[in-house]
């Protein structure tokens, strides 16, 4: 079974509460009546019932429910907690809750759903930024960043967690150290792994100096000290984090050089090299890029996106929940 | 409507939204770089505008919008 069939099943055990801003989109509306036929989630759909109702083309819509932001008894109540959670004139907040992604975005804030999946319609940056203004980040987290699930061919298949390789360009040490510990959590809750994160670089444990080595050691100790339930060391380069023979070598008292699942890159030219090398080159199975970062899981689809694309996301975002 | 009564009303949706002094805003001033707008906040400053001036614009559109005199020009073709 591929990891995603695994992602689907998992997530079958206890559906969570999917909110689909893009209810005008065939492919999210043909998604919501077999991610709820299959008792995969309870799918969310925001838009108009007849409308959506034609999309559907008679596929069923049993377990979908359908939320239209014009007639909705709770926009008010996501109105004022927008206004007052951002600080906007309660106007100003009724102007963007009635758009589909934030008012999505307010049922996630306010627990009427557990997560949102969105971008068939919308660009990376939309859906970021409405997530961000009306979900918001999780406790110790700045930004939105992603993460790529590394499929490597062989027997057993192996599976490392590739960060950040899709959305932060440059990231501070700080910044650096939130997405290694977003990442590990995800980690955890995905593939159910004990995450053993390399924070990488051109040194390993000092061998070179520079700048750039100084921001990834630095961003190693924020990273243990926000999670010390997690095994986080650094810096590394590749081989000590992946290779034992070498880590032997170069890293020999660390517990995870030689065995690390998740790699952090130090930047996105790094991250987003990192993971196509090892897609084209490798062989491996790309799966992602995952948000993350938000305070309730909000994941992003390309533009061409298939309803088995969105299903995965949706399954995803729903394992992410914890 | 005229221009300077649609720059004076942009002026003061941006110190509303970003909570900037009105007396610092110059047409010049990019809202991200000059104004320390965080990027995420383009459509609050969008859906600002459209309270204030009582219409509707194409998110997309409005979006190409990055500076002070922009938003003055973007309004001008729309009012004036």
């Amino acid at each position: 079974m591929s990891l995603t069939d695994q992602f689907i099943e998992r997530a079958k055990k206890s559906p969570k509460r999917i909110v689909l801003p893009e209810g005008d989109d065939e492919r999210m509306v043909q998604a919501a009546s077999r991610l709820a036929a299959q008792g995969i989630a309870r799918p969310i759909l925001i838009g108009d019932a007849d409308a959506i109702a034609q999309l559907a083309a008679g596929a069923p819509l049993d377990g979908v429910t359908i939320v239209n932001p014009s007639s909705c008894p709770n926009m008010d109540r996501y109105v004022a907690a927008y206004a007052k959670t951002r600080g906007v004139a309660e106007g100003i907040a009724k102007r963007l809750v009635k758009r589909p992604l934030y008012f999505a975005g307010m049922m996630a804030a306010e627990g009427d759903a557990d997560a949102m999946v969105a971008g068939v319609a919308k660009a990376t940056a939309q859906v970021i930024s409405a997530a961000a203004l009306t979900v918001g980040f999780a406790e110790g987290i700045s930004q939105a960043s992603s993460f790529f699930l590394m499929v490597l061919p062989g027997t057993p298949e192996r599976v490392l967690v590739f960060a950040d390789s899709a959305v932060v360009v440059d990231p501070t040490a700080r910044e650096l150290a939130e997405i290694a510990v977003a990442t590990a959590g995800n980690a955890q809750k995905l593939l159910g792994m004990e995450p053993r994160v390399a924070m990488l670089s051109f040194s390993t444990k000092g061998s070179a100096q520079h700048p750039r080595v100084d921001k990834v050691r630095e961003a190693t100790e924020i990273a243990k000290q926000m999670a010390p339930q997690f095994a986080i060391d650094g810096e590394f380069q590749v081989d000590s984090a992946i290779v034992e023979r070498v880590a032997k070598k170069k890293c020999p008292d660390s517990a995870v050089g030689g065995t690390a699942n998740v790699l952090i890159f130090p930047d996105l030219d790094s991250g987003n090299m990192g993971y196509k090398l090892t897609q084209y080159l490798g062989g491996a199975q790309a799966i992602g890029p995952v948000m993350q970062g938000f305070a309730k899981p909000v994941n992003d689809l390309s533009r061409g996106a298939s309803v088995d694309d969105i299903i995965a996301v949706a399954a995803i975002a729903s394992l992410q929940c914890g | 409507m005229d221009r300077a009564e649609v720059e004076k009303r942009v002026k003061k949706v941006v110190s509303q939204v970003l909570n900037v002094p009105e007396s610092n805003i110059k047409p010049e001033h990019k809202f991200t770089a000059d104004l320390g707008a965080a990027s995420v906040q383009s459509l609050e400053l969008v859906a600002g505008f459209e309270e204030e001036f009582d219409i509707e614009v194409d998110e997309d559109e409005a979006l190409s919008v990055q500076s002070v005199g922009d938003a003055v020009e973007f309004f001008v073709e729309r009012l004036v």
